[in-house]
């Protein structure tokens, strides 16, 4: 039986929702299937590491002192020498080396490529995309201008970073300027909707600029596409992407926000589990497109494993642009996935063979390269 | 190590007394089995898993008592230690009280039970006396599966004309047969009483109580065989109801195998018998009989008439006790037109071939109060019909099945094999391994799969379905089973 980490929690403003995803679907799926021994490792808001068996129960972080109970377990040590290896210190160290990882965290330090790295360093497989389209996906302005190099139509848009609003506000709102009200004001960085504003004047503009500063050091502002319909597609693969259903979220407020995405779904159903339409109602043509544009922005980005596309219609012009690219969809987007015919256990098996598969390319890729440029090498002197 | 450490000491919990009264509740107070359970179990912390203590009169003062006997131990052995200067009455006293515990408490039950009967006899006189001034017809069931749907068949279709009465479900011993006649308002036109039958002699008890004017056989099987030993005793017993009854109206299940092998060796008069079964009663002649995901639907003849009947019932087994409910209802005086109407309105009982459908689209058939072996059967012949579902079948086998156990399990994996079920998700125990046998045996080419409990399997149901699936829940196993 093959040995999986699912690493979750992590210092992120999704620190919560990452707890549902790695529950639900990943860890009970990877139970029920049984050709895995789960190991849960949960990072703490701190940044501290753990893995116990009671975290494979979710009701464990839904008990109210669960982080005083953390404190009674041992902090684990990872060695990453060539491998990855969980490390319980102490007089009878334990220790198991794990042969494929599940990551499930959300958002910064660990969705937007930084696990990745350290899993690319530890030589060991792992589900979802890889470090570089993690980092793209990430932030909202570079997913912007990567697939805009790749003539895959985006909103009209300004980006800045904090000191450049501190010494150029005016310049920065002559381009805001230029498109058209009302916008929307996002940090780059953040899923789950957090921190984002829709605003109407210039007023509002300001706040929500302050608000978004608050959460991020770089802000994305961006035309607000009227008379919308927004859709969502999920895909899975590495070469030859399986598309999900296109889902249209029936939000309740103006926009998506956290609170719908997370905090009304329905006990036990994960993330998103209300609130949808799947598939979307949209014209067959509408779908086509957007099934098209999916698979370009996907490996636009270099994504393998799974990601989620989303997208915003204009359904007067039938305009369809692409407006941001997840990377680790929450709760893998299961439900989804379930009205498309694929069960969570068999999403979570696809999930590791892709992983798997893209482990043993990688392997065939040579990273040596013999030079004698040390023994030509003279001497710092030259 | 840590953990039988655990275990030794889970009878020195807290919790004990009151799982204890627990068990004894949940197996209705029966001696054998709680001892069953009681030597079986060595970590008492985890009992109530399913269900917990209902706190009943008798339920409360049980509790009560076992604390009193428990501290009245400990006082005692407080007080012994003090007078004589030995620690060690103290000890044990500590460490023998709650083993003893069960042991008195039992005792308590046998006290009570005495105390009980003449109490019983007051209650049962009283009722029959208040039976015999009620002029409504009274209708029996009796059988070992199929009690329950029959009787809300009943009461669904005949209250479309006239004012029904049932006893409510588990009121099916003399006493809770009493209980509910006292209850009554005395305007009824019809009584349905659904008649258990745990050992010999019972349902004769019952009639004596009642007196029937209709009596329902729904059938003979292996449910309480441990108790009755033989297929043979539970007919027998079954049948008391058609020994009381004499020439008057007897409906029996004419599709139940084991009813027939009974008959056949009997030399009871069997005019007076109504055989009812998928394809007709008497006069009521079945035809183009479908069932699917939403209900059951056949046309009837009566004479020269004929008419689609519908229901919300699944499965074709049910168009039996169906035309039971229509006979009497025609009998009775009630127009063609309002007994469609009360088919009509027949819908599945709570936990028995209970269909919901769920946000994802899959559809979950609850049959888990459904622990017999006829209605294994029919739930599988059900899922034969299904076209175009993926069908997943999860279940802890049955219990109570005695010695033929092995071959009733060995049967239901042979069929579910038979009928190409795409997934088994089986819970592990003594039977399930049974179970596995016959669908390997018939060779079985759809997926197994183990889980150690059955909340653990319910719980990863959600990840193993989608959109389109057909789920059926089959029988819970009790705490005390577990």
């Amino acid at each position: 039986m093959k040995n999986i980490a699912v690493i979750f929690g992590g210092q992120s403003a999704e620190h919560e929702v990452s707890i549902i995803t790695a529950h639900i679907p990943i860890i009970q799926s990877l139970e029920a299937l049984g050709q895995f021994k789960v190991f849960p490792v949960y990072i703490s808001k701190k940044g501290e590491w753990y893995c116990e068996e009671k975290f494979k129960e979710m009701s464990f972080f839904q008990e109210p002192d669960f982080e005083q109970q953390l404190l009674k377990f041992k902090k684990v040590n990872l060695s990453l020498n060539n491998h990855f290896k969980i490390i319980w210190p102490g007089i009878t160290q334990k220790s198991e080396n794990i042969d494929i990882v599940f990551p499930a965290m959300h958002g910064t330090n660990g969705e937007d490529g930084s696990l990745m790295g350290l899993l690319r360093f530890a030589n060991v497989p792992f589900v979802g995309c890889d470090m570089a389209s993690s980092a793209i996906a990430m932030d909202k302005a570079v997913t912007k201008q990567v697939l805009s190099a790749q003539n895959i139509s985006v909103v009209p848009y300004v980006w800045f970073v904090k000191s450049q609003w501190e010494k150029n506000r005016e310049k920065i709102l002559d381009d805001i300027k230029k498109l058209n009200w009302p916008m929307f004001v996002k940090p780059v960085h953040l899923g789950s909707s957090i921190g984002i504003s829709k605003v109407k004047n210039e007023q509002e503009l300001l706040n929500a600029v302050e608000v978004a500063l608050h959460y991020d050091n770089k802000v994305l502002v961006e035309e607000s596409i009227e008379d919308l319909i927004e859709v969502t597609l999920p895909i899975i693969g590495n070469e030859n992407p399986e598309l999900g259903s296109v889902e249209r979220p029936l939000n309740k407020t103006e926009f998506f926000d956290f609170k719908d995405k997370y905090l009304s779904a329905g006990k036990g159903q994960g993330v998103n589990a209300q609130y949808s339409q799947i598939p979307a109602e949209i014209s067959q043509e509408l779908s086509e497109k957007v099934k098209e544009l999916g698979l370009q922005s996907y490996k636009g980005i270099g994504c393998s494993g799974i990601a989620r596309i989303d997208f915003l219609i204009n359904s007067k012009t039938g305009m369809v642009y692409v407006n941001e690219i997840n990377t680790l969809p929450g709760s893998l987007y299961h439900h989804n996935w379930r009205k498309s015919g694929v069960s969570s256990v068999d999403l979570v098996k696809k999930l590791v063979v892709f992983a798997e598969q893209r482990f043993e390319e990688q392997k065939t890729l040579s990273f040596n390269f013999n030079s004698d440029i040390l023994k030509k090498f003279k001497g710092a002197k030259g | 190590m840590n953990n039988i450490l655990r275990k030794l000491i889970s009878r020195y919990y807290f919790s004990f007394p009151k799982n204890l009264v627990y068990m004894l509740q949940a197996s209705e107070y029966d001696l054998g089995e709680f001892f069953a359970w009681y030597w079986r179990t060595n970590d008492f912390r985890t009992v109530s898993k399913r269900k917990s203590l209902v706190k009943t009169p008798k339920a409360m003062v049980l509790l009560i008592l076992s604390w009193v006997i428990l501290l009245s131990i400990y006082f005692s052995s407080l007080f012994f230690a003090i007078i004589t200067a030995h620690i060690w009455y103290l000890i044990a006293g500590l460490v023998f009280g709650p083993v003893v515990l069960p042991y008195i408490l039992v005792l308590v039950l046998l006290v009570m039970a005495l105390l009980q009967i003449p109490l019983e006899f007051v209650i049962i006189n009283k009722a029959k006396k208040r039976l015999l001034k009620n002029r409504a017809l009274r209708i029996a069931v009796a059988g070992s599966y199929g009690k329950t749907t029959m009787r809300e068949i009943l009461k669904t279709v005949l209250t479309e004309g006239k004012k029904v009465a049932t006893v409510p479900s588990n009121y099916n011993t003399p006493l809770g047969i009493s209980k509910f006649i006292l209850s009554l308002n005395g305007d009824e036109d019809i009584l349905v009483f659904e008649m258990g039958e745990y050992y010999p002699g019972d349902i004769r008890k019952l009639c004596r109580l009642v007196n029937p004017d209709i009596g329902v056989i729904t059938g003979v099987n292996e449910a309480h065989l441990k108790k009755f030993k033989s297929l043979e005793n539970t007919a027998k017993t079954i049948f008391e109801l058609a020994d009381w009854l004499g020439g008057k109206p007897l409906y029996v299940n004419g599709e139940d195998l084991i009813v027939k092998n009974f008959l056949k060796n009997t030399s009871r008069n069997q005019e007076h018998y109504s055989f009812f079964s998928r394809n007709g009663l008497g006069k009521l002649v079945v035809s183009n009989a479908k069932t699917s995901l939403i209900g059951t639907s056949f046309d009837l003849t009566h004479g020269s008439e004929n008419k689609v009947f519908s229901s919300r019932l699944l499965g074709l087994h049910q168009i039996g006790p169906l035309l039971v409910a229509i006979d009497v209802a025609l009998k009775l005086g009630m127009t063609m037109e309002k007994v469609i109407a009360g088919v009509g309105k027949t819908k599945p009982f709570e936990h028995r071939m209970e269909p919901k459908t769920d946000s994802a689209g899959v559809v979950t058939i609850d049959d888990s109060y459904n622990g017999n072996p006829t209605g294994v059967k029919a739930v599988i012949d059900f899922l034969a019909s299904i076209k175009g579902h993926r069908r997943l079948y999860v279940t802890p086998g049955l219990v109570e099945m005695g010695s033929r156990s092995e071959e009733i399990h060995r049967e239901i994996g042979r069929e579910l094999s038979n009928v190409g079920i795409e997934k088994v998700l089986l819970i592990r125990n003594s039977v399930t391994p049974y179970i596995y046998n016959g669908l390997i045996d018939s060779g079985y080419s759809g997926e197994v799969i183990w889980f150690d409990d059955a909340l653990k399997a319910f719980a990863s149901l959600p990840n193993m379905t989608v959109s389109g699936d057909v789920v059926v829940l089959q029988n819970d196993w009790p705490d005390q089973y577990v």
